[in-house]
């Protein structure tokens, strides 16, 4: 089934000359674990946007074409309908802590008051995700006396709490440590195995290649690429759209290894060892 | 991990005014406020007066009263002063400093402002010293209020302080960059000006991306909302609040027949 379809979408900002997203069509299915990958102001943030309808719904601007969300048109929903099917995590963890809520506890509960939820429920999935992100020894503290990588996955752990068909992350881990990039990368992928449809905007290409079942690669708001890791970062011009592919990948590229009986490059350690092992032999 | 300075005056003690249903406590600001004016007499004036004080002292708050009080003080002297020297109707000399006479008139009129005032600032104060802000609301919100002005107020309390301590954060910064900050009032006057575009730029950058957090968990959705807290119990909120009610229908049958 495909859970998100984009046709032709294209989006302005207002006030400004460029389009931001320009003429993207793709289609996601359900469960798929999508990497969007592009150098800064590719347009990555834009179309997480554009998937839970922020754009156009909270900027405004210029819009056409179609985004379908598990059978809604962003357009004519709110981003309240919206919301209960997407969930989105934004890059800043700092701005999204509400403010209204005393302890880390019921801030991560405060969008299931929202949404209407028993409470029984509520206190379930809270329990529930505070153990799946490992916060649960910080439930009780000020959700602002919380450190970046904590605030972090609190952010994560609310959208999540809401059970979103999709949960779309735009740069979810930029101030988390390697061990904590890493417990939450596998959380993710545990979401995803589970058949949440997962979109991830991020610039650790490593853990990109590593998780992503396919990589949608953007460059001043167009589409360059939408298929599986090994294809985009065996592309040759990869770096003339602002990506460097992961360093498994560039090790390769240059002893000119590829992946058994395929075309492209390995993307991930295992595979580049295996490749590697495979020619010493 | 930085600590937060509260804003809410909100002192945490147990008491039996801790207990009282928040509603309950802003139906006694008005009950206070209303007598004396229904019943405009300083044994009265004096007597609810003596209630909110002796309310204060049970919830074990008199202390954090002083600084509330001494700032009221100080306006209320100018009211004395001005009241005693110079109100029209004033005849009666009570007595005379030099080239100045304070007026019996003046200082009556002057006593039951002050009254007016104190009765008014210490009921309220009991609100504020023993409720948290984040129950009134709840409870103000589960009586109807719209939760878009509860949120309001409550991220109020939070996200004022958070923004001094970003201030306090883009000092330090401009100070490292060799930036004098101390010294005479003219330096500092001059040291404020840079850290303006930023803290406001700043909060204004943060207001919009917290909105756009807020929408995404559901903010705006039109489901009637649920509370992880179950409704707290208050005590004997009923009776007290009748009984504030029998003592002003009292008082106006007071006003009017006797």
């Amino acid at each position: 089934m495909k859970k998100i379809i984009v046709e032709g979408l294209k989006y302005k900002y207002p006030l400004s000359d460029t389009l931001a997203l320009d003429d993207l069509s793709f289609q996601v299915n359900e469960g798929e674990f999508i990497g969007i990958i592009g150098k800064n102001s590719a347009g990555k943030s834009t179309l997480c946007q554009a998937l839970v309808g922020l754009v156009p719904h909270f900027y405004k601007g210029a819009y056409g074409g179609k985004v379908i969300v598990d059978g809604l048109e962003v357009k004519s929903h709110s981003i309240a309908d919206i919301a209960l099917k997407v969930g989105m995590v934004f890059q800043n963890p700092f701005t999204q802590v509400t403010g209204s809520k005393m302890t880390v506890y019921e801030e991560i509960a405060f969008g299931l008051e929202n949404i209407g939820l028993p409470r029984s429920e509520i206190i379930e999935r809270t329990d529930y995700v505070l153990d799946m992100l490992k916060i649960e020894q910080v439930k009780d503290h000020n959700p602002f006396d919380l450190s970046g990588g904590q605030m972090q996955r609190m952010a994560i752990a609310s959208i999540i709490a809401m059970k979103p068909d999709i949960l779309v992350l735009d740069e979810p881990t930029s101030q988390l440590d390697p061990a904590g990039s890493e417990e939450v990368f596998s959380a993710i992928q545990n979401l995803s195995k589970q058949g949440i449809t997962v979109i991830l905007a991020e610039h650790k290409m490593e853990k990109v290649a590593q998780y992503c079942d396919r990589v949608l690669l953007l460059n001043d708001g167009k589409m360059v690429d939408l298929d599986s890791p090994e294809k985009v970062f065996s592309q040759k011009d990869l770096e003339e759209h602002g990506v460097r592919a992961p360093v498994f990948t560039r090790v390769c590229k240059a002893l000119d290894v590829k992946k058994a009986a395929s075309d492209d490059h390995p993307v991930t350690l295992e595979d580049a060892e295996k490749a590697l092992r495979g020619r010493m032999l | 991990m930085k600590l937060l300075k509260s804003i809410s005056l909100y002192v945490d003690r147990k008491s039996f005014i801790h207990d009282i249903d928040p509603i309950t406590k802003l139906l006694y600001i008005l009950f206070a406020l209303l007598v004396p004016i229904i019943l405009p007499s300083f044994t009265i004036s004096f007597f609810c007066l003596g209630i909110s004080i002796l309310l204060l002292c049970a919830a074990k708050v008199i202390r954090k009263t002083v600084p509330v009080y001494s700032f009221v003080f100080l306006v209320l002297i100018t009211v004395v002063i001005i009241q005693g020297l110079f109100k029209p109707e004033n005849e009666t000399v009570l007595f005379q400093i030099g080239p100045v006479a304070m007026y019996k008139e003046g200082l009556l009129y002057a006593l039951t402002i002050t009254l007016r005032v104190m009765n008014i600032v210490s009921s309220f104060l009991i609100l504020v010293l023993t409720t948290k802000p984040s129950d009134l609301v709840e409870t103000l919100v589960r009586k109807g209020m719209s939760p878009r002005i509860g949120y309001v107020i409550v991220s109020v309390f939070q996200i004022i302080p958070e923004m001094m301590s970003s201030m306090g954060t883009i000092m330090d910064a401009q100070r490292a960059r060799g930036m004098e900050t101390e010294g005479n009032l003219f330096v500092r006057v001059k040291a404020f000006v840079p850290l303006l575009g930023p803290v406001i730029l700043g909060s204004l950058i943060n207001t919009k991306e917290r909105a756009m957090a807020l929408e995404v968990r559901g903010f705006n959705s039109r489901a009637p909302k649920t509370y992880l807290y179950e409704e707290k119990k208050y005590t004997h909120s009923r009776l007290i609040q009748s009984a504030m009610l029998v003592l002003v229908v009292g008082a106006v049958a007071w006003r009017i027949f006797v």
